[in-house]
């Protein structure tokens, strides 16, 4: 399963009251490093399936969520848990990297 | 019906001067590009799409408050400060030999660049 898109409406039932921790791939079009970061969000969709819901959010469709949470660089991942922002992870990173923070929180 | 291939446009020229500005940069800055020739291709796109809208190549790879702001203050217009000063950017358009995604390459074709943007309409 890919991660499914969220968007500044939708974010507040998707995430913050999600029952499960989310993570949250913030990302743009003309992004390069997204492009990369995008099929490991993925892969860490189907690997979690069931612990981890994942989701994107277009920050420029979406400026709403972005600005709330201070986002700078793109991407930026962000781990909710409890509707509590819990870890975050910025730039183009390994599966490992990513695999690694979610398990602090599993 | 109005065909599609008139003259190039505003935004052609920009992608074109992009596309131009990036190969010179990186030679001069001794950095190549990706490996996955879409990535450079991406961002070339971007700093065309900003440099129309707003009169410079803004970083496409940061989440701005208020972009014409940021072109003002100017430390995020392509190349970057943290670029000019150490060789960094984080979208991946200039890489250190030495960073894992780079390539061996310091030009793209135009043909690239145009596919990504194809792949990339009403996305």
């Amino acid at each position: 399963m890919a991660a499914t898109p969220v968007t500044d409406s939708t974010f507040k039932a998707e995430v913050i009251e999600s029952q499960v921790p989310v993570l949250v791939d913030f990302w743009a079009p003309w992004c390069g490093p997204c492009r990369m970061v995008a099929p490991v969000v993925d892969e860490i969709s189907q690997q979690y399936e069931g612990q981890v819901k994942v989701v994107k959010i277009n920050t420029d469709e979406n400026p709403g969520v972005a600005s709330q949470y201070g986002i700078r660089s793109i991407p930026t991942l962000m781990l909710f848990k409890g509707g509590q922002r819990v870890d975050m992870v910025v730039g183009a990173v390994p599966k490992t990297t990513l695999a690694n923070t979610l398990e602090k929180y599993i | 019906m109005t065909s599609a291939k008139a003259e190039p446009s505003q935004a052609n020229k920009s992608l074109e001067a992009m596309k131009s500005f990036s190969e010179t940069y990186a030679k001069r800055t001794d950095t190549y590009f990706c490996v996955d020739p879409s990535v450079t291709a991406v961002v070339i796109e971007g700093l065309a799409r900003h440099k129309d809208e707003l009169g410079s190549p803004l970083c496409p790879c940061r989440h701005y408050e208020d972009k014409e702001a940021e072109v003002k203050a100017a430390y995020w217009n392509c190349p970057c400060v943290p670029m000019r000063e150490r060789k960094e950017c984080h979208c991946m358009l200039f890489l250190t030999p030495d960073n894992d995604f780079a390539g061996e390459q310091q030009d793209i074709e135009m043909e690239e660049i145009l596919k990504v943007r194809e792949s990339l309409q009403g996305s």
